[in-house]
């Protein structure tokens, strides 16, 4: 975060639009102050564009009246990322044992399909210092460091959140774009490897295999640049934790090769899953979730972390800034950290669970699931997975540029 | 009121008009002015976007950098258009001349696919064609085709789709112009002895069939040469047994603004389309919609992509406007004839 | 049809073998044509409403395992479906009725009237359809952005509505246009000549004998508007339409539900047409009865 770019005002912004909009927002702040949105952070959070960091701790230290959870609470994730009911879709338990415990309605909707996309829809309102609607949304690690930059998020409270700071598991502590870790919190880890049908393709170890021709035309890779790039550079020798332009260009390079071979079936997001279940695919670039969930279509199937190494990301829980009800957000996070909890969300969810003392939960529900070393790995496997480096503005622009570029847009 | 309106004679069409049009002007006018616009911005999301006219340089760095989509854009939905004329006219012309009493059913089944939503029937096209699905399955199993054979994720599965989805689009004009027409003057050019079209109807059929051919070869990349043949002998045996002069000079003529709709209604929407790229084709089948959509909703790169937004209407305003001077009609926009 | 024998001075020519083959084959491959047409144009409904009674294990509804009713007798057990559903008929009822109301008056305006601007008009009507549905929709979002953020424009369900009704407009028009150009204007003079003013006129006479046209633009309209992805993708911000929410849902596996809804959706209006048509029928019967009797 050292060369953290200044915030400029959109030009779009212009000064009659900048009075329009502090009238809005003084507006909005009219409002909350009457209590019309809700309990939680009186503080008008709907502060004018130009916000930094510094105008959030503001906010936050305005002294709030008392304290207490509101009577709903909007939530965005990604599918298949909660406990889900068997026989129910729209029922998942955690939320109940939330709504029983503070009698707070989740409104939980499985609307994050792709980082990018999301953001899209997030940026309109936040950029206009609006309330986005939602209290709870859960990004990747790279797009939570650029909402952070941003400033587009509210800083926790961490008298609120006792086990977050008790239990989040050492290895997310500090990262680059978050020091304090004050803006996210981690809700799934996952690891980026090869995920193949073994009846097909038998038992594969190397990040070779996605170049090998043998497959020509029933590979897949990721649309999701970090992680391609990630498995390229690490086939290469680089460590992307480190990545330099030119590494990048020759990972790039490396890939059109396969792109100009026909090995590459598509850059997929998630919809590799489906063609791994139907036989379209029989190799692709995995998330390790995804597989053991799709194991039970389709037995053959195997995650592995490549011998040259694979990618670690982690999707983290955030609280957009405006939010209207930042205190139970707080309130939900901290609960998901209890690990009773967070051993419930992972029978189901079979991604890395960021809690400590889950496991120990886990086992006494699954012991098998609780000896998964996809979902609590262990050092061996860890040693194999690099997290991509957290770039610059300038940077990310540069590397988003060159991979759409790669697969075709 | 009555007399208010009698007096103001002249402004009753203005009134009517003015809803409407207000709309269109607000939301479909000053949206493209406002495009054209931010074409000329500079900076990212992050920073801000700023105007300035020299920024006109975003035009011709799209061109160069997507010229690659741009050409298969306007290949693959020429190669739709085409498929589809091929599959469209006959069809047109047996459900109006051949109808009978049956005419409006068989028009309701072709249109009758219209009323499921397009994203479920591209997908179910990636079902029925999947590498191991209903059809392409046994085909590998008798071994008419070797086990690396697939349709999904090359040209051919995109085009399809596009040709599956404006189908109807093709067809209905052309049938309406063909219900249209008066069957009397077909039967006073047969009292006229206009007999079957020979030797003309086979070599028009064998050109048109190789020309058809070699054109979707080049496309698909197969062997221009050998498509080219076998066009130009399914051609010749078509025309022979089907092109009949009074059919040549009554019939086509008089359905030409229907196949002119119908051309235009396919190729306009399909060079646009990114749907079918995105869901049958591969990396390298992307067509300029699936670029504009990742410049606008991924990458937030909005000058270049409203750049490439207005490059793509200037070229099918260009093609359109070619077209209607070459065939000649004004039924596109005076509504007379479609 | 060698009506040339009746004036005796050229004798028709027999036809030849390839005269009668090629008639042969006209008439029964013209048919063969028409039924695999048809056939290709259904496979995929079929499939799709095969798949709504599949029993998938995960969500990977794209092979056949075994069938099942379950999707059918729980059509919204999908967390989601349900709001999607009903925010696409939403929208898709109100723009059809604003769409159609609109776009008749100017089908109204352009038929009927001469007056300066009507090639521009014409114009301005016609470039909606010419513009591929990308550029329609990534233009309004530009527009929606650009306006910045006062709480007028925030991308949901009312930007996917104006969205629809703008691209609705120019199909009515041409619908109706259709119907109106057929029209004879001798019924509204003899109407007038009867003593009945142009407000009269228009709701008596014209009114009822356009309402096919009418009616056939709505519908045109409706199925528009409810299966429309591309200009809603840009427009929707956080709103889920149908078409959307099966999008989002093919990443992970189309469950069977969506199936359901698709069938069901093609069923209505497959009912519909039966209806309309039937009614058709049956008062054209009863005209043409009545005009035997008159």
């Amino acid at each position: 975060m050292n060369d953290l770019p200044k915030h400029i005002i959109p030009p779009a912004l212009t000064r009659r639009r900048f009075i329009q909009g502090s009238t809005v927002a003084g507006f909005s702040a009219f409002l909350a102050a009457c209590g019309s949105r809700g309990t939680g952070s009186a503080a008008p959070s709907a502060s004018v564009p130009s916000s930094g960091p510094s105008a959030s701790v503001a906010a936050s230290d305005t002294p709030a009246p008392q304290l207490s959870p509101s009577a709903e609470l909007v939530f965005a994730n990604w599918p298949l990322y909660i406990d889900t009911d068997e026989n129910d879709e729209t029922k998942h338990k955690t939320l109940e044992d939330f709504t029983a415990k503070y009698g707070t309605k989740v409104e939980y909707s499985e609307v994050i399909n792709d980082n990018n996309e999301f953001f899209g829809t997030l940026r309109v309102p936040l950029e206009a210092g609006q309330d986005s609607g939602w209290d709870i949304v859960v990004l990747t690690q790279w797009m939570a460091g650029r909402l952070v930059r941003l400033g587009w998020l509210e800083k926790f409270d961490k008298a609120n959140l006792p086990n977050y700071v008790a239990n989040l598991e050492d290895v997310y502590k500090g990262p680059d774009f978050d020091p304090t870790n004050d803006y996210h919190a981690p809700w799934q880890g996952g690891m980026t490897g090869l995920g193949f049908d073994s009846a097909v393709t038998g038992q594969l170890t190397s990040s070779a295999a996605l170049w090998d021709a043998k497959w020509a035309g029933r590979v897949t890779f990721l649309s999701e640049m970090r992680d391609t790039m990630g498995i390229a550079l690490q086939k290469l020798g680089y460590d992307p934790g480190q990545v330099t332009s030119a590494q990048f260009d020759e990972a790039i390079a490396e890939i059109k090769k396969a792109v100009d071979a026909d090995i590459i079936r598509a850059f997929t997001g998630n919809e590799y899953a489906e063609d791994l279940v139907s036989g379209n695919v029989v190799l692709a670039m995995a998330w390790s979730g995804d597989i053991i969930q799709k194991k039970l279509e389709k037995e053959t199937l195997e995650w592995v972390a490549p011998d040259e190494g694979g990618t670690l990301w982690y999707d983290n829980m955030l609280i957009p800034k405006g939010a209207a009800h930042k205190y139970t957000a707080e309130l939900m996070i901290d609960f998901v950290y209890d690990p009773v909890i967070a051993a419930q969300v992972e029978a189901w969810v079979n991604y890395i669970c960021p809690v400590k003392g889950a496991q120990a939960e886990l086992a006494k529900i699954d012991e098998e699931l609780a000896a998964n070393p996809l979902i609590f790995p262990t050092p061996e496997i860890l040693a194999k997975v690099k997290r991509f480096k957290s770039l610059t503005e300038a940077e990310e622009r540069e590397f988003d540029d060159k991979f759409s570029e790669l697969i075709g847009v | 009121m009555g007399t208010l309106l009698k007096r103001h004679r002249g402004l009753i069409p203005f009134l009517l008009l003015a809803p409407g049009v207000l709309w269109l002007l607000v939301f479909y006018a000053y949206p493209a002015v406002q495009m054209f616009i931010s074409s000329f911005w500079s900076g990212t999301l992050e920073t801000g976007f700023s105007f300035s006219l020299d920024n006109w340089t975003t035009y011709p760095a799209a061109i160069e950098r997507y010229s690659e989509q741009f050409g298969r854009s306007v290949a693959f939905a020429g190669a739709a258009t085409i498929l589809a004329f091929l599959v469209g006219f006959p069809l047109a012309y047996a459900i109006a001349f051949r109808g009978g009493r049956y005419k409006a059913l068989l028009l309701f089944l072709v249109i009758a696919p219209f009323f499921t939503s397009f994203l479920l029937r591209t997908f179910s096209w990636k079902i029925i064609l999947g590498d191991d699905g209903m059809v392409i399955g046994p085909l590998k199993e008798i071994g008419l085709v070797d086990s690396g054979f697939r349709v999904l994720a090359t040209p051919i599965a995109v085009v399809s789709g596009i040709t599956y989805n404006f189908l109807p689009f093709m067809t209905l004009p052309m049938y309406v112009a063909l219900e249209k027409l008066d069957k009397r003057l077909i039967e006073a050019a047969q009292d006229l002895y206009a007999g079957p079209w020979r030797p003309g109807g086979t070599i028009a059929g064998a050109l048109f069939g190789a020309g058809t051919f070699a054109l979707l070869a080049a496309i698909f990349g197969f062997d221009v040469l050998v498509m080219a043949l076998a066009g130009g002998v399914v051609g010749g045996i078509v025309g022979t047994l089907f092109l009949s002069e009074a059919f040549v000079r009554v019939t086509l003529p008089l359905a030409l603004p229907g196949v002119f709709a119908g051309t235009l209604l396919t190729f306009i929407p399909a060079m646009g389309d990114y749907v079918n790229a995105a869901l049958l084709g591969n990396p390298s089948t992307n067509m300029i919609g699936n670029v504009i959509q990742s410049r606008f909703l991924t990458n937030a790169d909005y000058p270049t992509a409203a750049a490439l937004s207005f490059i793509l209407m200037a070229a099918i305003l260009v093609a359109v406007a070619a077209y209607a001077r070459l065939l000649g009609t004004e039924s596109l926009t005076t509504g007379r004839g479609v | 049809m060698a009506t040339a024998a009746a004036t005796g001075m050229v004798a028709a020519p027999r036809p030849s073998l390839l005269d009668r083959f090629s008639r042969a084959v006209d008439r029964y491959v013209l048919f063969l044509f028409t039924a695999l047409a048809i056939v290709y144009l259904m496979l995929p409904v079929a499939v799709m409403a095969l798949f709504s009674f599949n029993d998938p294990i995960g969500r990977s509804n794209v092979a056949w395992r075994a069938f099942t009713l379950d999707a059918w007798l729980s059509p919204f057990g999908v967390p989601g479906l349900e709001d999607a559903v009903w925010t696409s008929i939403r929208i898709a009822f109100v723009s059809t009725i604003v769409a159609t109301a609109l776009g008749t008056l100017i089908a109204l305006a352009l038929v009927r009237y001469r007056f300066r601007g009507q090639g521009t008009a014409n114009l301005l009507i016609f470039l909606p359809m010419a513009t591929p549905e990308i550029i329609l929709g990534a233009s309004l979002l530009t527009m929606f952005v650009a306006l910045g953020q006062p709480p007028f424009f925030p991308l949901n369900e009312l930007t996917i509505l104006i969205a629809h009704i703008m691209f609705n407009i120019s199909f009515v028009v041409v619908t109706v246009r259709a119907r109106l150009a057929g029209f004879d204007r001798n019924l509204e003079e003899a109407a007038m000549d009867l003593g009945a003013n142009e407000w009269t006129t228009f709701w008596r006479v014209t009114f009822p004998l356009i309402l096919p046209g009418v009616m056939a633009a709505a519908l045109l309209a409706f199925s528009l508007s409810i299966d429309d992805f591309v200009i809603t993708n840009f427009t929707a911000g956080r709103t889920v339409t149908f078409p959307m929410f099966i999008w989002g849902a093919q990443r992970i596996g189309i469950p069977p539900q969506v199936n359901v809804i698709g069938t069901l959706i093609f069923a209505v209006a497959v009912g519909l047409v039966a209806i309309s048509t039937l009614l058709q029928s049956r008062n054209a019967r009863r005209a043409a009865r009545l005009r035997t009797v008159a």
